[in-house]
């Protein structure tokens, strides 16, 4: 058998083999014969001594051109198989993407200290400086320099605890309106956000602890317009474009003219619902101008300078915006509740 | 305070719905609580006169009528009452009337008997006896005075009426009065305020001769007025009267008592009326109780006074405590003859004190509680005796017993307009604010910008500018307060550190899984028993409030946690499977106080984790991270608490100091609080976080050199610490140590009992070179050296 009849042979036997093949496996084989030390086309290399020098180039030609043309069917085979067994992968490894998947756990701060922050980041843009004083609290702070001596029938309202004759739980974050003028010079802006006290049964709507912020600006020709102006902008980014505030005359000791301040009710945006008792309005707040006694006790020259100040209260506030009706879920920490809330 | 508008209305006729009335006194500071339309439920009931009345055929009790309703002919009425008669003038409900409960009366057959109508009891169309006197149990109401037939019922019944709920400040006890209402409604309403003329007819004789009056402290009571009635008439007052009261809210007494209701309501001055032949001497002393004394008040209930408290005696004895009851025994009875009016003005403060201590409010109290004013007293007190004329109660004696020493002066207020409007922040002018001063009552005289102001008497909340300011501002509208924002030099503002740090831990602690609880700051002694504390432990030092709610409430905590504890109990109870908990808040220790006297307050993380995965581990693992994001390296040592595991608790010390410790809930702990299930707990002492905590600096720069990582596994005794002997690994292997940890302690009998295997886990590096093989075998050399010394007694597993 010549050498040309030869190298046909073992291309044809390969091709046909070649065509069978169904695996990576198969395919490694393969190429072992044609390309290994050991395959039929080396060893033909091999023999080519025995040939004569003049056959040798033409052979030489033949066994490339054959191993050249397998290698290639070789190469583009296994592309396709390699494709097809990925494919079969892919298949075997779907999973059931709709199956529930168990959530990594995520606490969450309570819901009043959320409101707390949003209101304090609200302020904190407008320049106001955070202040932070003690709950429990000399009478002094608490009552007398805002204008509520012993026996006043202010004190009535506001039904304390006593420590002492001299030492109460604050009834109000009040006092640090006293507390930033006396160690502060004007233009003063702070708020005072913290834990307040009343001696109130717990029940849905009332509760001995609760938090308030206190607002208080002192500074040459402050007045009524820039509290309202002041509200105006907290209320709408509390609660969004259109809702502003409704001032009306009231009554605190500690400010002169004094003001209740209502938001327009964010659930029906002032048409009137179940929740603001049809009126399209939801109290919550107190404010006004600080009164001049309060400022002259607190060693700020009324005849200079003049103020306003705001308490918020915080329950209400977290109550309204997420629908709670009882307060003391408030107070009782169950996880059931407290999962619900997220910023 | 409740007032019925007819009767605001006969002092200012406000033409406006009850709606807009609420709405504009709200407007100017008036609240409005709600109203009451008095027979809202009630229609087309008609007096009616009952022509025949005969037995019904076919009923023992029921009675068939015809009566005349002002129709064309009479109506037929099968009635029920036992008092019903010819010849009596009834309410009748017709077909198709209205009833409260949302009655409708329907045309029907009563036992065959056809009755077009109901003739109604007082109870049937809300007719209480306070309002109608005749309205008995008995049976139908019976008119006893002459109305035309066919006529509505509801004016007669005094149920045409809305009745207004006002909600007064603090700062006007004026308006705890009818004549103070109908003041402001005036000029919410656009109306005139009209005061009727007091005038008192008088029938001689001198108030001396029947009555002594001595005012011992004039402090607590500045004034005190009283006038004599002789030949008192003790009589039912007129419909109109017990109308007012009852819309008012109180009940009829009769004639005598109610002028001194209806003054007090009308004025806001209490008045009260003493049977002067019950006032032993004939002899009223102004005076503060003894020590021992003793008063029987109105209501029966016997009291027993302390010295301060202020009493008005007679010759022997304390008859009525000043300005809050009268006695028993000298009360307004039938048989009366002779009274005394007394119309005095007693301190605000003390009132207050007196009727606390002795635990009566009243309506008399509450008002001189907030202030009454010295200077319309005698006009109350003559406005009592015209009543008693028109009333023809009694007849007046004339003259007068005012002791008033120290007479007050009237109020006068300086003011700049310009400051006014600057204040108010509105473009409001002179003109404008004096208009409305006048309306208001105060006495006005501008001088251009100036304004001097003479204060009415009865507002004794007004003295100065701001006040001014805000009578102004009300008035002129609060609705007409423009928005502007605030000017001036501007302030960086920002939060506080102690609020940073307390927000960190906040989100740090939420990305871990824990929510965040709140428990009130009070708590009862008994929760540190709980606990298990010792006697001597220094938490058991509370600050005890003086009037607490309750004994749970009673003391503010030094720990937060056994509501920690109880939070997570309930949480268990309530069938929630895990939970992790975090509550940060102050606690208040009295030992050591402030500057000005306060308990020092800190602030204290307490952390819970219990349910399926936590353990001891989890829970310091969470507190060391915690520790480490505030660039704090702790070290574990094992520590003591009663309320913990004593097996199973920690301290992480940070430069020597303990900052948290961590534990598993002691079993009787566990058990004390109703915990059905383990849990863990952590504490940390936020003040020292704030003091230690680092910043973090510069980052490093990355590696450029390979590392070479070595596990090793030793054998010990069971007793052996892993952390200390894994610091004294780190310490030993070098600076050529990058990190070092372990990851599995394993227990089995080939090693014997108490004996543990711990593998651990040290990847070496250097920052300039690669390493060789000899420094990491010198490095572990060292490593495993430190392991065998003999308070361990760690040898390679072989």
């Amino acid at each position: 058998m010549g050498m040309k009849e030869r190298i046909g042979e073992i291309h044809e036997a390969m091709v046909k083999e070649l065509l069978g093949a169904t695996s990576t496996q198969n395919l490694e084989d393969i190429r072992v014969r044609l390309l290994g030390k050991k395959g039929e086309l080396t060893a033909l290399l091999r023999g080519m001594g025995q040939l004569s020098p003049d056959e040798r180039p033409k052979a030489g030609q033949m066994i490339n051109e054959a191993r050249a043309k397998l290698t290639e069917m070789l190469e583009k085979k296994a592309e396709e198989i390699k494709a097809r067994e990925q494919a079969e992968a892919l298949e075997r490894e779907t999973i059931d993407v709709t199956q529930p998947a168990q959530l990594p756990s995520l606490g969450g701060a309570h819901p009043i200290n959320m409101v707390m922050d949003e209101l304090i980041e609200c302020f904190t843009g407008m320049g106001f400086e955070v202040l932070e004083g003690p709950e429990v609290e000399l009478d002094h702070y608490n009552f007398e320099l805002m204008n509520i001596p012993k026996n006043h029938p202010a004190r009535d309202a506001q039904d304390t605890f006593y420590v002492d004759d001299n030492i109460v739980l604050r009834t109000h974050t009040s006092p640090m309106q006293a507390r930033a003028m006396l160690t502060r010079k004007p233009p003063i802006r702070v708020i005072c956000p913290g834990r307040v006290y009343r001696a109130d049964e717990v029940d849905a709507t009332h509760s001995p602890v609760f938090h308030q912020m206190e607002g208080l600006v002192i500074d040459k020709d402050v007045n009524m317009a820039d509290l309202r102006g002041t509200l105006n902008a907290f209320a709408e980014k509390l609660y969004g474009k259109g809702i502003t505030t409704r001032f009306r005359p009231s009554f605190f000791p500690f400010t002169e003219p004094s003001t209740e301040v209502d938001l327009t009710c964010s659930s029906c945006h002032g048409k009137g619902c179940r929740i603001c008792k049809g009126t399209g309005w939801i109290e919550v707040l107190g404010g006004g101008m600080v009164n001049p006694k309060v400022l002259e006790m607190c060693g700020i020259d009324s005849s200079v300078y003049s103020g306003f100040a705001f308490g918020i209260g915080l329950e209400r506030i977290t109550m309204l915006r997420y629908g709670i009706s009882d307060m003391r879920l408030l107070y009782e920490g169950d996880v059931r509740f407290l999962s619900q809330f997220r910023k | 305070m409740k007032v019925p508008m007819k009767w605001i209305n006969a002092y200012t006729p406000c033409n406006v719905d009850a709606e807009t009335f609420q709405k504009n006194m709200i407007m100017i500071g008036n609240g409005v609580e709600g109203y009451e339309e008095l027979g809202a439920e009630v229609s087309d009931v008609v007096v009616g006169r009952v022509l025949t009345c005969e037995k019904h055929p076919d009923s023992d009790h029921l009675h068939v009528c015809t009566v005349d309703v002002g129709k064309e002919s009479p109506i037929q009425v099968v009635c029920g009452a036992p008092n019903v008669e010819a010849g009596q003038l009834v309410p009748v409900a017709l077909v198709g009337a209205h009833l409260p409960g949302g009655v409708k009366i329907k045309k029907g057959k009563l036992r065959g008997v056809e009755s077009e109508g109901m003739i109604c009891s007082g109870d049937e169309i809300g007719v209480p006896p306070e309002l109608y006197p005749s309205v008995g149990a008995a049976g139908i109401l019976v008119f006893h005075e002459d109305y035309p037939v066919g006529s509505d019922v509801k004016p007669i019944l005094g149920l045409n009426d809305t009745v207004m709920d006002f909600e007064v400040l603090a700062n006007r006890p004026d308006c705890l009065s009818v004549w103070g209402i109908a003041r402001e409604a005036a000029v919410a309403c656009h109306s005139e305020f009209h005061k009727p003329e007091v005038t008192v007819r008088e029938v001689g004789g001198d108030v001396h001769d029947y009555v002594q009056v001595d005012v011992e402290d004039t402090n607590l009571c500045p004034r005190y007025i009283a006038r004599v009635i002789r030949d008192v008439r003790v009589g039912p007052s007129p419909l109109w009267l017990r109308q007012y009261l009852y819309g008012a809210g109180m009940r009829s007494i009769n004639n005598v008592v109610d002028i001194t209701n209806f003054i007090m309501l009308e004025t806001g001055h209490p008045m009260h009326a003493f049977d002067l032949d019950m006032v032993e001497g004939h002899h009223i002393i102004v005076r503060q109780a003894r020590e021992g004394e003793q008063i029987t008040t109105l209501d029966g209930k016997q009291h027993p006074l302390t010295a301060g408290q202020l009493v008005i005696c007679d010759a022997s004895k304390p008859s009525c405590v000043a300005g809050i009851m009268g006695g028993e025994e000298s009360e307004i009875t039938e048989k009366t003859h002779t009274m005394m009016f007394e119309c005095a003005v007693f301190d605000y403060a003390q009132t207050r004190l007196t009727a606390r201590a002795l635990g009566i409010r009243t309506e008399s109290s509450g008002r001189f509680e907030k202030g009454v004013s010295a200077r319309t007293a005698m006009e109350a007190i003559n406005r009592a005796c015209q009543m008693i004329n028109e009333l023809d109660a009694g007849d007046v004696v004339s003259g007068i017993i005012d002791i008033y020493p120290n007479p007050l002066k009237e109020q006068v207020v300086e003011a700049s307009c310009e400051r006014i409007a600057k204040r108010a922040g509105v473009p409001i002018q002179p003109e404008e604010i004096e208009k409305i001063l006048r309306e208001l009552h105060f006495g006005v005289s501008r001088d251009g910008d100036h304004l001097t102001v003479t204060v009415p008497d009865y507002r004794q909340d007004v003295s100065g500018e701001a006040d001014l300011c805000e009578e102004a501002l009300r008035v002129y509208g609060y609705d007409k307060i423009p928005s502007t924002l605030l000017r001036g030099e501007t302030t960086p503002g920002g939060t506080s550190e102690k609020m940073k740090l307390r927000r960190r831990f906040s989100s740090l602690l939420t990305g871990l899984g824990f929510y965040e609880i709140m428990n009130y700051s009070f708590v009862s002694p008994k929760t540190l028993d709980l606990l298990q504390l010792a006697q001597d432990d220094p938490r058991r030092n509370m600050l005890a409030i003086r009037n607490p709610l309750g004994e749970d409430t009673s003391v503010m905590r030094t720990t937060l946690v056994p509501d920690v504890l109880t939070t997570a109990a309930r949480n268990m109870n309530h069938g929630n499977q895990k939970a992790r908990l975090y509550e940060l808040s102050r606690v208040f220790d009295p030992q050591n106080r402030t500057e000005e006297g306060l308990p020092t307050e800190s602030e204290q993380l307490v952390l819970c984790l219990f349910g399926e995965g936590e353990t001891f581990y989890t829970a310091r693992a969470v507190a060391e991270r915690l520790l480490l994001e505030m660039g704090m390296q702790t070290m574990p040592v094992r520590s003591h608490q009663t309320y913990l595991h004593p097996g199973r608790t920690a301290d992480l010390l940070c430069g020597g100091e303990v900052v948290a410790t961590v534990g598993e809930v002691h079993p009787q702990v566990r058990e004390a609080f109703d915990m059905p299930v383990n849990a863990y707990l952590v504490e940390i002492n936020v003040e020292c976080v704030r003091a230690m905590r680092k910043p973090m600096g510069e980052v490093k720069a990355l590696p450029r050199y390979p590392s070479v990582s070595r596990d090793l596994s030793l054998v010990m005794p069971e007793q052996v610490e892993v952390g200390p002997l894994l610091e004294d690994m780190k310490h030993a292997a070098g600076k050529l140590l990058e990190s070092a940890g372990m990851f599995d302690v394993y227990r089995s009998a080939t090693l014997g009992a108490m004996k543990k295997s711990v593998s651990f886990n040290f990847v070496f590096r250097s920052a300039d070179h690669t390493l060789t093989e000899a420094e990491i075998s010198a490095a572990m050399d060292a490593v495993m050296k430190a392991a065998a010394q003999e308070k361990y007694h760690a040898v390679i597993r072989s």
